[in-house]
C-alpha cells in the first residue's frame, strides 16, 4: 500500500500529448501466453478477440496495472512504472464484464452526477440513480459502470465485454456513444493546461468483444488484435 | 471461602460426559472433540493451579515474564489458528501477537504502575489474572476481525477490484470491508458491557466475591477491567486488520489474494 503520489514528477504530464497514446511492450502476465507488443493512437478504437482461454480479460487488466505483470506500457510516453498506481488506472480505465457494486445506491458510487444527456444518451432513466444496485438489471449496470468509470474522464479505456448483457438497440447506443466520446477534444481546462493546443482526439478505446458485426461496426481490421493460443 | 475437593470435580465431570452422549443420540458429530476440549481444559487450569502458586511465592521477575509470555504466545497461535485464511508470509500469529503486545500488555503495565501500583509492579498476584483476562477477550475479537476481513476479501474481491479499477487507493477500496471487520469484532464487547451487571454477573467479579471480598470493592475492579477490555480489543482489532489489510497488497496497490492460504 506504499504511494508514490507524492512527487509531482509522479502525474501524468498532459502537455506531452503525443499521437502515440498508448505504447505496450512485451507484456506478459498469467493467462496470457505470448507476450503482447500494442500501440494505440489516440482517436483509435481497437477490437480484441480470440477464443476463450487466451487471456484477454488478464491482458487488459495488466495494462490497468490490476495484476502483477512483466514488459512495460506507457501512456503518453510516461512509463506505467513512473506513475503512481490510482493515477494510471484512473487514466487506462478497466471496465469488468461483470460490473460490482460496494454502497447502498448507485448514485452513492458516482464522484459527479451524470448529466441527464449522458443517462439519456445510454437509454437509461434518472430514477435509476435512487436504486439499489441489487434491484437493476446487468444490462443497467453495465451501462451505469460505464459512467461511473467515465466521470475521471480517462485517456484509455479498456472494455472487457461490456454490451455482453446488452439487447441489440441498448448495444448501438453504447456504441455510439463511446465514438463520440474518443472523438471529443479534451475540455477547455485540460486544454489550457496542455501547451500543444491539440484540437484533435485524445483517447482511445481496446475493447473485448466476440460480436463480428460489431467488430464491423466499430473497427477497421487493422485495428483489430486476435490473441492466439 | 468453603473448599471444595477433587472427587466433587469428578463427579461433575460425568456431567459432560454425558452431555456428549446425549448431543451424539441427537446426531452432532463432534462429541470427542468436545470430550477432549474438556480434559484440555482441566489438565491446563490444573496445571496452572500449580505453576501459578510456584509463581506467587517465588516472586521473581523472571517467572512472571515466562509465564506472560506464554500466555501471550498462545493466544497469537489461537488467533492464527481461528481463521479460514491465513496469510502465508508475515504469518497471522505475529500479526496477533503485534496487536496483543501493543494493546493488553501496554494497557496492563500502564494500570499496573498507575492505577493499582502494587509492590513491586509487576506482583504476580495482580498481573497475571489481568492479563489473562484482557488477552482472553482481545484475542477473541481480533480473531473475529481479522476472520471477517480475509473472507471477505476472497469473497468480495471483485467489489475491491472494481473500486481500484477507478484509481482510488488500496485503503479506500478496503474501507467498506474494514468497517464490517470493526463491526463483527466490537458488538459481542459492546453485548458484554449491556449485559454485565444486569444479565450477567462477571466472572472476576464473582471470584473475588466467592472468595469474600466487599462486593462494592469488586465491582470497581471489574469496571476497570470492563474499561480496560473494551479498549484492548478495539484497539488490538484495529492494529491487526490495519496490518493484514496491508498486506493483501502489493506496492502498486494490486489485490494479491495469493498471500492467503485457506487453513
Amino acid at each position: 500500500m506504499k504511494t508514490k503520489c507524492m512527487t509531482a514528477s509522479a502525474t501524468i504530464d498532459s502537455a506531452n500529448t503525443t499521437v502515440e497514446l498508448l505504447k505496450v511492450s512485451k507484456l506478459l502476465t498469467t493467462g496470457v501466453l505470448k507476450p503482447v507488443d500494442l500501440t494505440i493512437q489516440a482517436g483509435q478504437l481497437w477490437i480484441l478477440s480470440g477464443i476463450s482461454g487466451t487471456g484477454k480479460s488478464q491482458l487488459l487488466k495488466a495494462i490497468a496495472d490490476l495484476i502483477p505483470h512483466t514488459g512495460q506500457a506507457w501512456l503518453n510516453g510516461q512509463a506505467q512504472a513512473d506513475v503512481c498506481a490510482e493515477q494510471w488506472r484512473q487514466q487506462v480505465m478497466y471496465f469488468a464484464a461483470e460490473t460490482a457494486w460496494w454502497l447502498d445506491t448507485i448514485m452513492e458510487h458516482f464522484v459527479q452526477t451524470p448529466s441527464s444527456q449522458q443517462l439519456e444518451a445510454l437509454g437509461l432513466e434518472q430514477s435509476i440513480l435512487q436504486k439499489h444496485p441489487d434491484s437493476c438489471s446487468s444490462g443497467e449496470k453495465q451501462r451505469l459502470a460505464l459512467l461511473r468509470g467515465l466521470a475521471f474522464n480517462p485517456k484509455v479505456l479498456l472494455l472487457d465485454e461490456i454490451t455482453a448483457n446488452l439487447d441489440p438497440e441498448s448495444t448501438l447506443k453504447v456504441e455510439i456513444f463511446l465514438q463520440h466520446y474518443i472523438q471529443t477534444p479534451l475540455s477547455q481546462s485540460e486544454q489550457t493546461s496542455s501547451a500543444l493546443q491539440n484540437k484533435g482526439a485524445a483517447r482511445a478505446i481496446l475493447w473485448i468483444s466476440h460480436d463480428v458485426q460489431q467488430h464491423q461496426r466499430l473497427a477497421h481490421p487493422e485495428l483489430q488484435l486476435v490473441l492466439n493460443k | 471461602m468453603i473448599l471444595i475437593s477433587y472427587w466433587d470435580l469428578l463427579t461433575l465431570s460425568f456431567l459432560v460426559f454425558l452431555l456428549g452422549g446425549v448431543l451424539w443420540l441427537n446426531g452432532f458429530s463432534q462429541v470427542k472433540q468436545l470430550w477432549w476440549a474438556t480434559l484440555r481444559m482441566a489438565a491446563q487450569l490444573l496445571f496452572m493451579g500449580v505453576w501459578l502458586s510456584w509463581v506467587f511465592y517465588a516472586e521473581n521477575v523472571l517467572w512472571v515474564v515466562l509465564v506472560g509470555l506464554v500466555m501471550l504466545s498462545a493466544a497469537g497461535y489461537e488467533i492464527s489458528k481461528r481463521q479460514q485464511y491465513r496469510l502465508n508470509k508475515f504469518h497471522g500469529v505475529w500479526i496477533g501477537l503485534l496487536a496483543l503486545s501493543f494493546t493488553s500488555l501496554m494497557l496492563l503495565i500502564g494500570v499496573l504502575v498507575f492505577v493499582i501500583q502494587p509492590e513491586p509492579w509487576y506482583q504476580p498476584q495482580y498481573l497475571i489474572p489481568l492479563l489473562g483476562m484482557l488477552l482472553g477477550n482481545s484475542m477473541t475479537s481480533i480473531g473475529v476481525g481479522l476472520d471477517t476481513l480475509t473472507r471477505s476479501a476472497v469473497q468480495l474481491k471483485a467489489k475491491i477490484e472494481a473500486q481500484l479499477a477507478l484509481g482510488k487507493t488500496a485503503k479506500q477500496s478496503m474501507q467498506f470491508i474494514k468497517e464490517q471487520s470493526l463491526h463483527a469484532a466490537m458488538i459481542p464487547v459492546i453485548n458484554m458491557l449491556v449485559a454485565a451487571g444486569i444479565i450477567s454477573l462477571p466472572g472476576m467479579m464473582t471470584g473475588q466475591i466467592l472468595a469474600g471480598a466487599d462486593p462494592a470493592e469488586a465491582v470497581k475492579y471489574q469496571i476497570m477491567i470492563m474499561l480496560l477490555i473494551a479498549t484492548s480489543t478495539g484497539l488490538g482489532t484495529l492494529i491487526a486488520i490495519e496490518i493484514a489489510s496491508r498486506r493483501l497488497f502489493d506496492d502498486r496497490q494490486r489485490l494479491q489474494l495469493d498471500v492467503l492460504s485457506k487453513a
